[in-house]
């Protein structure tokens, strides 16, 4: 259904029972070595692991005198040989084993930890969907993803300024509420979710679509490691030196909902990858919400698009404390907030409390509430607050040393603390004190 | 009889006195011309012809030879004509000239008129270095001539008033045989206005009040024109970035008495119009960017200037910047670092001045949107950064300012204040100008040695510290740090400030080189 790829007819009957046992150190390690090896889809290598018994066993097969020829008679199926794994797999899973060390090593070095099905602290939500990774590599808090309540918000790489804010909005919200936040680290509405979390000191998870050595896209390495700091995890089920493809992203997005408990698509062209991501929410059984928009704007047409197809199966986020309330988690807010699991490391700046902005120079305050109230240029910054040119400038580069705002091609945005600020004096409700449920 | 006379011709910007040998001697009737004379001077044999006759001379039948000293220099141009035709008269004894050295510069027409020739200045300039103490020079160069001191400058119009310039005793002239005239002569290069000394604005030059919004943009100008400051505003198309450039001529503070003779020499060789004194304004060339190597940095057989010399103690504005071919922008390397172009040749080098301010404009990406709102650009992942990244290290350290330009919605234009007229920002350019000149070492900031630099900025501990800071925030090297100083030292010019403190150092840091993502933001 939804015409996104599903396995072959008893796919998930014939699953191998032996990797839902949890795995020893051996076991672990030669799995992360088959898991690395290129061609060798999670099909086969169930059935490898079903017909040999384990993950060292099937290594041991492959180091042997010919292994290839062993690893082919092992997966031949028994009615017709079609099955058997072609050669260039057998090949590689031999020379796979002959790299075994260095491959453990790049692991090692990256300070990945290998999770693998059956594990205890393997997520129970991924053990769950359809085809789940054998093994996941996690850099970070392991157990981030057990979370009681997790929320996916996904979107767009090319956001416009008020659908980022929104994503911070939803993102810091869902933080505060004691939801664990995931996401695809990508730019635009991804990211923007994971940066709100941080500055609200939560744990946020990534999933990304390459390995943890090809980190995509690499102008994230700094919310890579922020996420890390704040106690957060980024997960990858490919091995770490997996380049990031066009084929892999759709694949890591099943893992993305199916990680989560509901999804919502914050911004979506007609074409986006986040639909993708909210299709296999449907077909994972999870709460699905787009955030609605003009149906002008080229940005939710996704969204919009989206709904009209899945009538009745999608829903609609009316507002911020709404979707707490549909999600069940408002007056969840009213707990305290998870405490930072690991000291943040000099990198990674910690995130601004407001209460600086508070005691910063009139000139930069009042930058900073022309910005919230939607300028974006100086020509704007100069009009609304009345300074001069280089005043405004010198304001700019204060809130920026103090992470309030960040600017490029002369545009200027709202960072940190203030990003996920809701519009005021609209009448809205106030978004900081959900209504007790 | 032979006849020697003095001339002058160009290499480059110099002007080079070269002897005029002409011997008119018995035999068969022709014409000669030898001293590595090229085409325009070999021509020269056809123009004398026609211009002694149509002047009521007679070209004498006899056998004719003209030698050009130093042989081994070689001559380019029309300058040496009057001076051959004059010999010719003087060989063939159709006149006595006075005693006494004096040398001739000018084309002829075949009517006989005398021309000005390119270069006139320089030729002048190096007669006058060679003690030579009169010069005939063509009418509509004599106001050129003239700003050579000590000089006497006989201005004529045609052959016939250069020889009762030269004759020993008056005398009337043989009358010109009849002609008839459908093109005045001058008409075309008659002298288009009267300004006395200064070039006139490029009448297509706008005001910066006609700019509305790009507020950013507006005082970046502002600060690299005070400073001499590289400059380079990114933005996408139609946000303003060639009209903001074309105000430049508005803003540029007039030339130093130094400056202007060197840019009038250049102008003189350039053959730009007619020079009625010295050039004061501030050169302001925009080559475009399918622009030559040759025509960029100066060449051909002349050795014309290029772009780079013309726009020596000006502006080079270059449009487009990651357009500009890769053989171009290399060429710019050493201008930008000595001020100098050299230009080497199979007969030998020659070096130019070249000390411009260098001004950019270019898109952010190959398809213009990048930086934009939602979907505006179609370019791909990391498309935008190698596009800016194409501009190489020797070119980006030269730049100090790097501006990005935000298309400006209509509604932030109609909030914004009047814009200030392009008259009030140039009184303040020219007094950081003069603060600048004033101080040792007469340099403006973007020249100034790193030693001077942090002399003249008189940083107290606090503002030391602050300086560390902001580089660190940054990320800078130690040649970013020495930029950012430099440039907050140009905006304490700007205000009359005697020593650069806190916020100016945090306004030049918002000039910074663009990073692939916005500085501290976690998420792009």
């Amino acid at each position: 259904m939804l015409g996104v790829g599903t396995g072959p007819e008893g796919s998930v009957a014939t699953r191998a029972t032996p990797a839902a046992l949890p795995l020893g150190r051996e076991d672990r390690d030669a799995l992360a070595v088959l898991v690395s090896v290129q061609g060798l889809g999670p099909m086969t290598l169930d059935r490898l692991l079903e017909r040999v018994g384990s993950p060292a066993e099937a290594l041991s097969i492959a180091g042997a005198a010919g292994g290839a020829d062993a690893l082919i008679e092992a997966t031949l199926d028994a009615e017709s040989t079609w099955r058997s794994m072609p050669r260039a797999v057998a090949d590689a899973i031999v020379a796979a084993a002959g790299r075994r060390s260095e491959i453990l090593d790049g692991i090692g070095r990256l300070d990945l930890r290998i999770l693998a099905l059956g594990d205890p602290e393997y997520p129970a939500r991924l053990a769950a969907i359809e085809i789940p990774p054998a093994a996941l590599f996690v850099r970070g808090s392991a157990t981030a993803l057990t979370a009681t309540t997790s929320v996916a918000v996904v979107g767009t790489r090319r956001p416009t300024e008020p659908g980022r804010r929104i994503a911070s909005r939803i993102g810091a919200s869902l933080a505060r509420a004691g939801a664990l936040v995931v996401s695809g680290l990508a730019v635009g509405i991804d990211g923007a979710a994971h940066a709100a979390v941080i500055a609200e000191q939560g744990p946020t998870v990534a999933f990304i679509g390459s390995g943890h050595g090809r980190l995509f896209p690499a102008v994230h390495d700094r919310l890579a490691d922020a996420i890390v700091d704040a106690g957060g995890a980024i997960v990858s089920e490919y091995a770490p030196e997996t380049e990031a493809t066009k084929g892999t992203f759709p694949r890591r997005n099943r893992l993305i909902s199916g990680a989560a408990d509901a999804v919502i698509v914050v911004e979506a062209g007609a074409k986006s990858g986040a639909l993708l991501t909210a299709s296999w929410a449907l077909e994972q059984g999870r709460e699905c919400f787009v955030v609605p928009g003009s149906i002008d704007a080229p940005m939710s047409a996704g969204c919009l698009g989206f709904l009209r197809d899945w009538p009745g199966l999608v829903r609609v986020v009316a507002g911020v404390p709404q979707l707490l309330e549909d999600l069940g988690l408002a007056g969840a807010a009213a707990f305290p907030r998870p405490t930072v699991l690991t000291t943040p490391t000099s990198r990674v700046r910690p995130a601004a409390p407001e209460a600086i902005l508070a005691a910063a120079v009139a000139g930069d305050r009042e930058v900073a509430a022309a910005l919230l109230a939607g300028a974006v240029i100086v020509d704007e910054l100069v009009a609304v607050t009345g300074l001069a040119v280089g005043t405004v400038l010198g304001a700019l580069t204060r809130l920026e040393a103090a992470g309030f705002v960040s600017g490029s091609h002369g545009r200027y945005r709202l960072e940190g603390a203030l990003a996920a600020r809701p519009p005021e004096g609209r009448g809205m409700p106030s978004e900081r004190v959900p209504p007790a449920a | 009889m032979l006849a020697t006379l003095l001339s002058a011709t160009l290499i480059a910007l110099d002007g080079r006195v070269i002897r005029v040998e002409v011997d008119v001697a018995p035999g068969l009737p022709g014409f000669t011309i030898v001293g590595l004379a090229d085409v325009g001077i070999r021509e020269a044999r056809e123009r004398v012809r026609g211009a002694l006759r149509n002047a009521g001379f007679v070209h004498p039948p006899r056998r004719i030879t003209v030698n050009l000293a130093p042989a081994d220099l070689p001559k380019t141009g029309t300058s040496a004509d009057l001076a051959i035709a004059i010999g010719i008269l003087v060989g063939s004894e159709q006149f006595t000239p006075r005693a006494g050295r004096a040398a001739l510069i000018g084309e002829l027409s075949l009517g006989g008129e005398v021309r000005s020739v390119p270069g006139l200045l320089p030729m002048v300039l190096a007669l006058a270095r060679r003690g030579v103490g009169r010069v005939v020079v063509p009418a509509d160069g004599a106001d050129e001539a003239r700003l050579v001191p000590g000089v006497e400058i006989l201005s004529v119009g045609s052959i016939p008033e250069a020889v009762d310039a030269l004759r020993a005793r008056r005398r009337a002239s043989p009358r010109p045989p009849d002609r008839v005239e459908l093109a005045t002569p001058g008409q075309l290069d008659a002298p288009d206005d009267g300004a006395p000394s200064i070039v006139p604005l490029p009448p297509d030059t706008p005001d910066l009040a006609d700019v509305r919004g790009q507020a950013e943009a507006r005082r970046a100008l502002e600060i690299a024109l005070a400073g001499g400051h590289g400059l380079l505003l990114i933005g996408p198309p139609g946000t303003g970035k060639t009209m903001l450039a074309r105000t430049i001529p508005g803003l540029q503070p007039p030339l130093e008495e130094e400056e202007a003779v060197t840019a009038t020499i250049v102008a003189s060789v350039s053959a730009e119009g007619p020079i009625r004194g010295l050039v004061r304004r501030a050169p302001f060339r925009a080559p475009h960017h399918t622009s030559s190597y040759a025509a960029m940095v100066g060449g051909g057989p002349a050795l014309a200037p290029g772009e780079v010399t013309r726009a020596d103690h000006g502006v080079l504005f270059l449009d487009e910047l990651a357009e500009f071919s890769r053989d171009v922008l290399e060429a710019l390397r050493q201008p930008l670092e000595d001020g100098r172009i050299t230009i080497v040749r199979a007969r030998g080098a020659v070096t130019l001045p070249a000390r411009f301010q260098l001004i950019a404009a270019m898109n952010p990406c190959p398809c213009g949107h990048a930086g934009g709102e939602g979907g505006a650009c179609i370019c791909g992942q990391g498309v935008p950064e190698r596009y800016v990244g194409r501009i190489s290290g020797p070119l980006r350290d030269r730049i100090d300012l790097w501006v990005g330009m935000p298309r400006v919605p209509s509604r932030a234009m109609l909030l914004g204040h009047e814009p200030e007229p392009s008259s009030a920002v140039a009184a303040r350019i020219a007094t950081a100008r003069v603060r600048q000149l004033a101080r040792p070492g007469r340099t403006l900031n973007a020249r100034i040695s790193g030693r001077m630099l942090r002399a003249t900025a008189r940083l107290s501990p606090a503002d030391q510290a602050k300086l560390v800071a902001l580089s660190e925030l940054e990320q800078l090297s130690g040649r970013g740090t020495e930029r950012l100083l430099r440039v907050a030292l140009t905006i304490a010019d700007l205000e009359n400030a005697d020593a650069v403190i806190a916020p100016h150092l945090e306004e030049a840091a918002r000039w910074r080189v663009p990073s692939a993502r916005p500085l501290l933001a976690l998420a792009v």
